[in-house]
C-alpha cells in the first residue's frame, strides 16, 4: 500500500503547492468559484426541495414517486460515472505523461493499477458529488432524517462510485486492446456528446410543460410511478436507491441487504479490474504508442471556397483562418460540441413553436412583440454560453506552439483580429438563425422583425470581441485539456461580463422600442421629448456596443503583447 | 549581422542574461556554450522575440528586435529545443502555412516545400498529420520551417537534441553550406564535439555572464596561459565554468 501512495505521492503535492505558494491577491478566484459553487448547491437544494415537498403530498403514489424520483437519479449517476471513467481511464492509464516514468520503476502492475484507479475514480466523481449532495440533502429535510443518515448518505455514496469507476477501468482496459487510446478516445467523446444530445432532445420533446395542465401532470405521475426502467435490481444504481431510501425513516436493518450488495460489488469489481489489469494492460499500454498514419487528402472545393471568402484579408490573415479551421474540424474533442450545439439550437427554436401564446386572447399580439423582444436578450445569453466554449479559448488553443506566432513577422494585432474573423462569422450566422426563425414563429411585427436582427447583430459582434479580447488577457497555452480553458476564472469573468453587457442594451433599447412599437400600431407619431428620448436611449445603446467592441480587443491585444514564452 | 549591446534580461531577483555584449559577422557559426541554466536559451528568445529584454539591445540585420520587431523576425529562422507544434495539421499543410505568415508568393512556397521535405528525408510524410510524427521527425520538420524564407539568420537551441547520426550529420551539413552561403548561424548546444566541428567562433556563457569568446584555438591560448597547460574544449569548458576536473 506504500507504493500506491507513493505513486500519488506527487499529484498530492502537486496539489498542496499549487495552494502553498499562492499569494493573498489570488485569493478571489478561490473565493469566487466557492461562492459559485455554493449558490449552485443552494439553487438544486431548493428545486429538490420543493418537488419533493410536492411529491410527498400526493396521497398515495407520493411514496412511489420518491423512492422512483431517487432510482432515476442514481441510475442517470452511474451511466454518467461509467461513461466518464471509460473516458477519465483511458487518459490516466494511457495518455498520461507520468506514464513512461511511474511503468519504468520497480512498480508491480497491481501498484500501478490502483493508484491510478483512485485517480480515475477522484476525476470521474467529483461532478457527481457537486450535483448529488444537495439533492440527498434535500431528502433527508423533506423526511426529517436522523442525523445518522446523513453520515450513510457519505459511506453508501463512496460506495456507489467504486463499481462505475471499477467498470470504466475494465472497459478501457480492454478497448485499448483493440483500438489505440487516443482513437478510442476520440469516438467515446462522441458517443458521450451524443448521448447527452440525445437525452436532452428526449426530454425536451416530452415537452413537460404540458404536465402544467392538471390532466396531463396526472398523466406524468401515473407514468413515472409505472416506470420499471431504473429498478433493474442487478444495478448498482437499484442498490443505492434500496439501501439509501429506509435509512430515511431510521430503518437502518432494511437497507443493511443492499448495502453490501454495493460494497461486495465495488470490491468485487477492484479486484476483477485489477487481474484484467495484470492481463491487458502491457499490451493495451504498447498499442497506445501506434500511432495513426493518417494521410490528409486535399479538398480542392472547400480551399477554393476559402480562398474565395478570404479574398478581402491580408496572406497571412487568410492562413490563420485556414489553419483554424482545420484544426478545429480534426480535432474530435472540438467539434463533437457541435452536436450539443445543434440539440441547443432545435430545442431553442421548439421552445418558440411550442408557446401557447395564441391561447391567451386579446393580448396575444403584444405578448407576441413583447417576448421577441426579450428573445434578443435570450439569445444573448444563448450565444455567449455557445462563445465561451468555443470563441474566448481561441487564443489559448494555440498552446505551446504560440513561439511559431511569436517568432513570425506577424504582428500580434493580426493574430487577434484573424481569429475575431473566424469567429463572428459561424456566430454571426447562428445568432440571426435563431431570432429570425423565433421572430418568424412568434409571427411578429416588421419594425421588431428589424430591431431584434440589427440587436443581434451588433451584440453578436461585442460577444466575439469580448471572446477574444478576455481570452487574450487570461490565455492559458499549457492546459493538458480543452475544457480547462474556459472553465477557469477568465471564462467566469467573460460571462459575467457578457450578461452584464446583453443586460444593459436589453435595458436601454426597451424604452425606445416599447415607445415606436406602441406609436407605430396605435398609428400615431411621437411627440418631439418621446424623440428625444428615442435618439438618445439609441445613441447609448451603440455607444455601449463600440466600447464593448474595441475595448477588449485593445486590451487583449496589450496584455498579449507583454507576454513572453 | 547580430550584436547584442548590453543585453540584460532580469526575472525578478534572478538575472538570466548579465549586460551580454557580441558581435556576429555575416556567414559566420557562432556556438553558445554554458552550463544549465546559464542563460542560452534566455539570449536566443531574446534575439527570436520572444522574451523582452530588460535592457540593452539586440540588433539583427541591424535592426532592434524590440524597436523593429517585424523587420529582424523577417530575416531570422528560429529552430527551438522542443518542436511544438500543431499536431492537426500536416506537414505541408505547416509549411505553407510558415510561408504565409512570411509574406512567400504561393509558387515559392511549393518549390521550398518540395525541396525541403526531401533534404529532411520527410518526402511520403508530408500529407500526415504531425501528430504521427517521431520527435527527430518533428525537429526536422521544424527545421525544413526555419529554412522555408531563407533566412539570413539561424537561430538554433540544441539543434541536435532527438536526432539520429544520419539526420545529425545532415544538420551539420546543411548549416556548413548555408554558412558558406552567407547566412549566419547562432547556435547554443551542450555538446562540446558539435561546437568544435561547426564553430568558427565560440562564446562561454556562466551565470547568465559571457566569460569567454573567441576562435577555438583563441580560447585554448587563453587556457593555456591561465593554467599553464594544454587541453581539449571539455577542459577548457570545465575550468571556465568553475567545474573540477576528474582526471
Amino acid at each position: 500500500m506504500t507504493e500506491v501512495f507513493l505513486l500519488l505521492w506527487p499529484k498530492a503535492k502537486s496539489i498542496g503547492n499549487r495552494f502553498k505558494h499562492r499569494r493573498a491577491s489570488d485569493l478571489i478566484r478561490p473565493i469566487v468559484m466557492i461562492t459559485l459553487a455554493f449558490l449552485f448547491w443552494v439553487v438544486i437544494f431548493a428545486v429538490f426541495y420543493n418537488v419533493l415537498v410536492y411529491f410527498k403530498s400526493i396521497e398515495i403514489l407520493g411514496e412511489i414517486l420518491l423512492v422512483k424520483l431517487l432510482a432515476v437519479v442514481f441510475l442517470t449517476f452511474f451511466l454518467m460515472l461509467t461513461v466518464s471513467n471509460i473516458i477519465t481511464s483511458l487518459s490516466t492509464y494511457f495518455l498520461s505523461e507520468d506514464n513512461k516514468l511511474i511503468l519504468s520503476v520497480p512498480v508491480s502492475t497491481e501498484k500501478v493499477y490502483l493508484s491510478k484507479y483512485l485517480i480515475t475514480l477522484a476525476h470521474s466523481s467529483w461532478m457527481v458529488l457537486l450535483f448529488g449532495i444537495p439533492v440527498f440533502i434535500a431528502y433527508g429535510t423533506v423526511y426529517g432524517a436522523p442525523i445518522t443518515y446523513y453520515l450513510w448518505v457519505a459511506v453508501i455514496l463512496l460506495f456507489f462510485l467504486v463499481p462505475p469507476a471499477g467498470i470504466g477501468v475494465m472497459i478501457s482496459i480492454s478497448l485499448v486492446n483493440i483500438v489505440p487510446a487516443k482513437r478510442a478516445k476520440g469516438a467515446l467523446v462522441v458517443l458521450f456528446v451524443l448521448l447527452l444530445a440525445a437525452l436532452y432532445l428526449f426530454f425536451r420533446f416530452l415537452q413537460p410543460e404540458k404536465m402544467v395542465n392538471p390532466e396531463r401532470f396526472s398523466e406524468l405521475v401515473d407514468y413515472l410511478a409505472m416506470l420499471r426502467l431504473p429498478t433493474s435490481p442487478f444495478l448498482p444504481s437499484h442498490w443505492a436507491t434500496q439501501s439509501l431510501f429506509p435509512l430515511l425513516k431510521g430503518r437502518f436493518d432494511e437497507s443493511m441487504f443492499y448495502f453490501l450488495l454495493l460494497f461486495s460489488t465495488g470490491l468485487m469489481s477492484v479486484l476483477a479490474g485489477s487481474w484484467i489489469c495484470r492481463l491487458l494492460y502491457y499490451r493495451g499500454w504498447s498499442r497506445s504508442f501506434e500511432s495513426r498514419e493518417v494521410k490528409i487528402k486535399r479538398a480542392p472545393l472547400l480551399e477554393g471556397l476559402f480562398n474565395f471568402l478570404l479574398r478581402p484579408f491580408h496572406g497571412s490573415t487568410k492562413a490563420m483562418v485556414i489553419k483554424d479551421v482545420r484544426i478545429f474540424l480534426r480535432d474530435t474533442r472540438q467539434w463533437s460540441q457541435l452536436i450539443l450545439l445543434f440539440a441547443l439550437v432545435v430545442v431553442y427554436l421548439f421552445n418558440f413553436k411550442a408557446l401557447p401564446l395564441n391561447k391567451v386572447s386579446g393580448i396575444s399580439f403584444y405578448l407576441e412583440n413583447l417576448i421577441s423582444f426579450l428573445n434578443v436578450g435570450l439569445a444573448g445569453f444563448v450565444l455567449s454560453s455557445v462563445a465561451v466554449r468555443f470563441i474566448y479559448p481561441a487564443i489559448s488553443l494555440e498552446g505551446k506552439s504560440f513561439w511559431i506566432m511569436m517568432s513570425s513577422p506577424i504582428e500580434l494585432r493580426r493574430l487577434i483580429w484573424s481569429k475575431f474573423w473566424t469567429s463572428l462569422v459561424p456566430l454571426l450566422l447562428l445568432a440571426e438563425i435563431l431570432i429570425i426563425l423565433s421572430n418568424t414563429f412568434l409571427h411578429v411585427t416588421q419594425f421588431m422583425m428589424v430591431i431584434s436582427t440589427v440587436t443581434i447583430f451588433l451584440i453578436t459582434i461585442a460577444i466575439v470581441s469580448m471572446g477574444i479580447g478576455i481570452g487574450a488577457v487570461y490565455p492559458r497555452f499549457r492546459v493538458e485539456d480543452v475544457a480547462q480553458i474556459h472553465s477557469g476564472f477568465g471564462g467566469l469573468i467573460y460571462m459575467i461580463l457578457c450578461i452584464t453587457f446583453i443586460g444593459l442594451v436589453i435595458l436601454l433599447e426597451a424604452w425606445p422600442t416599447y415607445v415606436i412599437f406602441m406609436a407605430r400600431t396605435g398609428e400615431r407619431s411621437l411627440t418631439f421629448l418621446q424623440l428625444i428620448e428615442v435618439i438618445f436611449c439609441f445613441c447609448l445603446t451603440v455607444l455601449i456596443i463600440l466600447t464593448a467592441i474595441f475595448l477588449p480587443i485593445k486590451i487583449g491585444l496589450k496584455r498579449l503583447s507583454r507576454i513572453e514564452i | 549581422m547580430i550584436e547584442l549591446i548590453e543585453l540584460t534580461k532580469r526575472f525578478g531577483q534572478l538575472v538570466a542574461v548579465d549586460h551580454i555584449n557580441l558581435h556576429v559577422k555575416q556567414g559566420e557559426i557562432f556556438g553558445f556554450l554554458g552550463p544549465n541554466g546559464a542563460g542560452k536559451t534566455t539570449t536566443i528568445k531574446m534575439l527570436a522575440g520572444l522574451l523582452k529584454p530588460t535592457s540593452g539591445r539586440a540588433l539583427v540585420d541591424g535592426y532592434d528586435v524590440v524597436a523593429h520587431p517585424m523587420e529582424a523576425k523577417r530575416v531570422i529562422g528560429l529552430i527551438p529545443d522542443q518542436p511544438f507544434l500543431y499536431e492537426k495539421l500536416t506537414g505541408v499543410e505547416f509549411l505553407r502555412f510558415i510561408g504565409s505568415l512570411f509574406g512567400m508568393k504561393k509558387d515559392d512556397i511549393q518549390w521550398h516545400i518540395s525541396h525541403l521535405l526531401d533534404l529532411f528525408e520527410l518526402d511520403g510524410w508530408g500529407d500526415e498529420l504531425i501528430e504521427s510524427y517521431s520527435h527527430g521527425m518533428k525537429q526536422r520538420l521544424v527545421m525544413s520551417a526555419a529554412l522555408l524564407h531563407d533566412p539570413k539568420v539561424i537561430i538554433v537551441d540544441e539543434p541536435m537534441v532527438g536526432l539520429d547520426p544520419k539526420a545529425i550529420n545532415l544538420v551539420k551539413r546543411i548549416f556548413k553550406q548555408k554558412s558558406e552561403e552567407g547566412v549566419t548561424i547562432f547556435l547554443s548546444t551542450h555538446t562540446l564535439e558539435i561546437a568544435q566541428q561547426l564553430c568558427h567562433r565560440l562564446g562561454i556563457l556562466n551565470g547568465g555572464k559571457l566569460i569567454a569568446m573567441g576562435t577555438l584555438s583563441e580560447l585554448m591560448k587563453t587556457l593555456e596561459l591561465e593554467t599553464g597547460r594544454t587541453g581539449t574544449l571539455e577542459s577548457l569548458f570545465l575550468t571556465l565554468t568553475g567545474k573540477a576536473l576528474n582526471d
